[in-house]
């Protein structure tokens, strides 16, 4: 098992050594030159040529790389292009705004779902099912900037519960940014909760159809708790994997969905900063983005390798 | 930036989620409804006087994470430029210049030496008088290497800021290097708001002037605050705060005015789809800012085949505005018949060639390009810049042109194919005085120069234009200038475009033309 473990720590690290080198080399190719992008139309060239040198656009590409890499390494992202302030820093506080969405979204989404997928599970074939599972594939199919803009129109426009955008910089308190939480987290978990619908209502159909089930039945127990004590435990387990991928996606959906709600966080940060071409706050967020996915789905190996006895003791019985 | 393609490079990246979010909010409003027919677009904002007092709240896009306070630089926020200074000299509505911190000014017999004459017992925000002295700062300021003003290439050939001279505290003599009568209408440009003297360190964040606001606080590419200036030579404003708030994408913008959270979406010119749902709703409608916007089709004059002058008049009779116009704008603007000086300008000449796709083919064949293939770029940069091209396309088809329209990224679209490739659209705001317009754009080697059209006559009627100080006989040379580049330029300018507003159903006293906005008279009902 520790073997295990090992081999899948030293397969994260090299996928995220492998991200790093095409997350560099994608920024490179990004069109249009930072210096010109930054300065503007009015640059001079000597202005440009003054300012690339100041960037060491002049320097190699592999050298320029290492010394990102190796700040990267020691928690140094390099200063802004823009602000001209520390990448880091600015990176966490917009970071920290959207994990209070991706938070709100996980809660809503996960016991939602896995609610919804024990239902049309258990009612199978049945009109929950049907109901549920229709939905689910539209919520799927669905994009979430869609999905967005109709919570607002109906829920900021026509009944005006909710802040349609937010109006605060990044540097929003907690108090401020949580009205306009709920509909961007909204429209992410119904993106999200499909996916987690369908895995959870296949498990609880194939765990009900087994043989222990049937036992537990015939032993006289009520349905509640044949499907609490003994399908869910193992119902859940396949679908841990598909709420950790989520968990990944979410940054990447949260982009968009923070666009549409004007939310101060690091999906709105990154367009800003390929707009600006503001290449090492570009570059920080996609390593912290394929940083999380490598995390996400490493936690969930480990996790389903620790609820799983069956796993967990392969490696031994061979 | 800001100067050319004002909306910025800014806010563009999710365009494509805007017109979704467009659509997405039109069947679902007119869901709501009932199966209305798509509302009229009302030509005008609301009438009546505003009530004294209350907040006005702006949505805007950000010109970038940098912005300033400065207005002589290039990433100034342009909507508190207005609210907290003034500039020596403004445009009146009817495009004539008006006295702002100077009351008059003239010249000498030959248009060398300029005089203004300033207004007294005017104070910057501070408390500080404003002097003669704040006046030749800020334009010293303005010719600063360090500040990199865009402005700077049109005044810099001008002046010597040395030679400024301040003879007492309320006059300001600037000898010019060369004659030119037009003078203080390139004071008229946003870059020119009086800074005091001294300032140039502060500026970008203290935003102290003599304007009708002063600056509560202000967040680069966020939220901000100013409130009036009871002390304001032209009387303190009506409202009692303006609100600033950054909103980058623009379906953003308009979903805040619709659900109520902000009253004025600045710098936005609404698509077609999304003004008629901001019209039907109860809270915003559209104001309309008459021709506000140009609209170009640059033609490369350095590249094959526009290198040929019978080329350009060819692409330029082969189309008809008038159609441009009717699909592109749904008419909501006037055609340009390739002049690019607006109507609304006291030079500007109405005769042009009539469009003529028979002399087009006739041209083309003499050049020897018959059935011209050319690719026409676009992007989402602005919701025009298609249907004007596909207008275009459709139009010139009748002279044998085949137009391929190509969308190119829009958030590199200004680094990576204006000026690059050979036929493309742009756009420009209005507003610029006539001197400045051609100076700018369509001299040779000039710095906004988008055909590098380099035209020896051209530059000779613009030299005699500046030098005469004849308003009629000035007026006339610039009418040649307009005919010379309608007929040998490489600038095809299909149409004008209105701007269309959202604004709150609240806003009265709503004026904009050019680069000028009321903040003054600009209040709300019910405040």
């Amino acid at each position: 098992m520790l073997s295990f473990i090992t081999r899948r720590i030293a397969a994260a690290v090299g996928t995220l050594f492998l991200s790093s080198v095409l997350v560099f080399l994608a920024v490179q190719a990004l069109p249009g030159d930072v210096a010109t992008q930054i300065l503007g139309k009015d640059a001079t060239p000597d202005a440009v040529a003054a300012l690339r040198t100041k960037l060491n656009l002049d320097q190699p590409a592999w050298e320029r790389y290492g010394h990102w890499v190796w700040g990267a390494l020691h928690g140094d992202f390099g200063t802004s292009l823009v602000s001209g302030k520390a990448v880091g820093g600015e990176v966490s506080m917009y970071l920290g705004n959207s994990a209070l969405i991706a938070v709100v979204t996980v809660l809503f989404a996960v016991t939602g779902s896995i609610v919804l997928g024990i239902l049309a599970g258990l009612y199978r074939d049945r009109w929950p099912d049907h109901v549920i599972s229709t939905v689910s594939l539209v919520g799927m199919s669905v994009p979430e900037f869609v999905v967005a803009t109709v919570l607002v129109l109906c829920f900021s426009v026509a009944l005006p519960w909710f802040p349609a955008v937010v109006l605060y910089g990044p540097d929003a308190t907690v108090s401020q940014l949580l009205p306009a939480v709920w509909l961007p987290a909204l429209a992410l978990a119904v993106v999200m909760a499909a996916y987690i619908v369908r895995m959870a209502r296949t498990s609880v159909i194939d765990v009900m159809a087994t043989e222990y089930v049937t036992t537990a039945r015939l032993k006289g127990l009520s349905t509640w708790r044949v499907v609490t004590r003994h399908a869910l435990p193992s119902a859940l387990l396949p679908t841990l994997h598909v709420i950790a991928l989520n968990v990944a996606w979410l940054v990447g959906g949260v982009a968009v969905v923070e666009n549409v709600f004007n939310y101060p966080g690091i999906g709105k940060l990154m367009l800003s900063s390929v707009q600006n071409r503001d290449l090492p706050t570009i570059q920080a967020i996609a390593l912290i983005s394929a940083v999380v996915y490598v995390v996400c789905n490493l936690a969930a190996d480990l996790a389903t390798m620790a609820l799983n006895p069956r796993l967990r003791t392969r490696g031994r019985t061979r | 930036m800001s100067d050319i393609h004002h909306p910025g490079r800014r806010s563009v990246l999710a365009a494509g989620v805007a017109s979704a979010a467009a659509l997405g909010g039109s069947w679902l409003l007119t869901g709501c409804s009932g199966a209305q027919a798509a509302p009229v677009l009302p030509a005008a904002a609301e009438k009546g006087a505003p009530d004294r007092g209350g907040t006005l709240r702006i949505a805007r896009p950000p010109a970038s994470d940098a912005e300033t306070l400065d207005p002589a630089s290039s990433l100034s926020a342009y909507e508190y430029l207005g609210a907290l200074y003034n500039r020596l000299v403004r445009v009146a509505a009817n495009g004539e210049l008006a006295p702002d911190l100077a009351e008059s000014w003239e010249t000498d017999a030959k248009a060398r030496t300029w005089t203004f004459r300033l207004r007294k017992g005017v104070a910057f925000h501070n408390g500080r008088a404003f002097t003669s002295a704040d006046a030749a700062y800020t334009l010293r300021h303005i010719l600063d290497k360090a500040t990199a003003s865009p402005q700077a290439a049109v005044l810099a050939p001008l002046i010597d800021p040395e030679k400024l001279g301040t003879p007492d505290a309320h006059t300001l003599v600037v000898p010019l290097k060369s004659p030119n009568a037009e003078f203080p209408s390139l004071l008229t440009h946003y870059n020119c708001y009086v800074i005091p003297d001294g300032s140039a360190k502060s500026i970008g964040r203290t935003g102290i002037g003599t304007g009708p606001f002063k600056l509560e606080s202000f967040a680069p590419a966020g939220p901000g605050r100013v409130t009036a200036y009871k002390d304001h030579f032209a009387g303190r404003p009506v409202l009692d705060a303006i609100a600033f708030y950054s909103v980058a994408d623009m379906s953003a913008r308009s979903n805040a005015l619709l659900a109520g959270q902000v009253d004025l979406l600045s710098q936005t010119n609404l698509d077609f789809a999304t003004a008629r749902v901001v019209a039907a709703s109860d809270r915003a409608t559209i104001a309309r800012v008459k021709n506000a916007q140009w609209y170009v089709l640059p033609m490369l004059t350095t590249e094959k085949p526009f290198t040929d002058v019978r080329v350009r008049q060819a692409m330029k009779l082969a189309y008809d505005p008038e159609h441009v116009v009717k699909v592109a704008l749904q008419g909501a603007g006037t055609a340009g018949w390739d002049n690019p000086v607006p109507p609304s300008d006291p030079a500007y000449i109405s005769a042009h060639p009539k469009h003529d796709p028979e002399k087009a083919k006739y041209l083309l064949k003499q050049a020897g390009h018959e059935g011209l293939a050319m690719d026409l770029y676009t992007s989402s940069y602005d919701p025009l810049f298609t249907p004007m091209a596909l207008a275009y396309q459709d139009s010139a088809k009748r002279a044998g042109i085949r137009i391929k329209v190509k969308t190119a990224s829009a958030d590199s679209y200004y680094t990576q194919i204006w000026m690059k490739k050979p036929l493309m659209a742009t756009y420009w705001f209005t507003g610029r005085p006539v001197d400045q317009l051609f100076t700018q754009i369509f001299r040779s080697g000039s710095s906004y120069n988008e055909t590098a059209w380099s035209d020896k006559t051209f530059d000779a009627v613009l030299d005699k234009a500046r030098a005469e100080i004849d308003d009629t006989k000035r007026r006339e040379l610039y009418g040649e200038a307009q005919t010379l580049v309608i007929e040998k330029g490489g600038a095809m300018t299909p149409m004008f475009a209105d701007r269309l507003v959202g604004i709150s159903r609240k806003v009265r006293g709503y004026a904009e033309h050019g680069f000028e906005f009321d903040y003054l008279g600009i209040g709300l009902k019910g405040a």
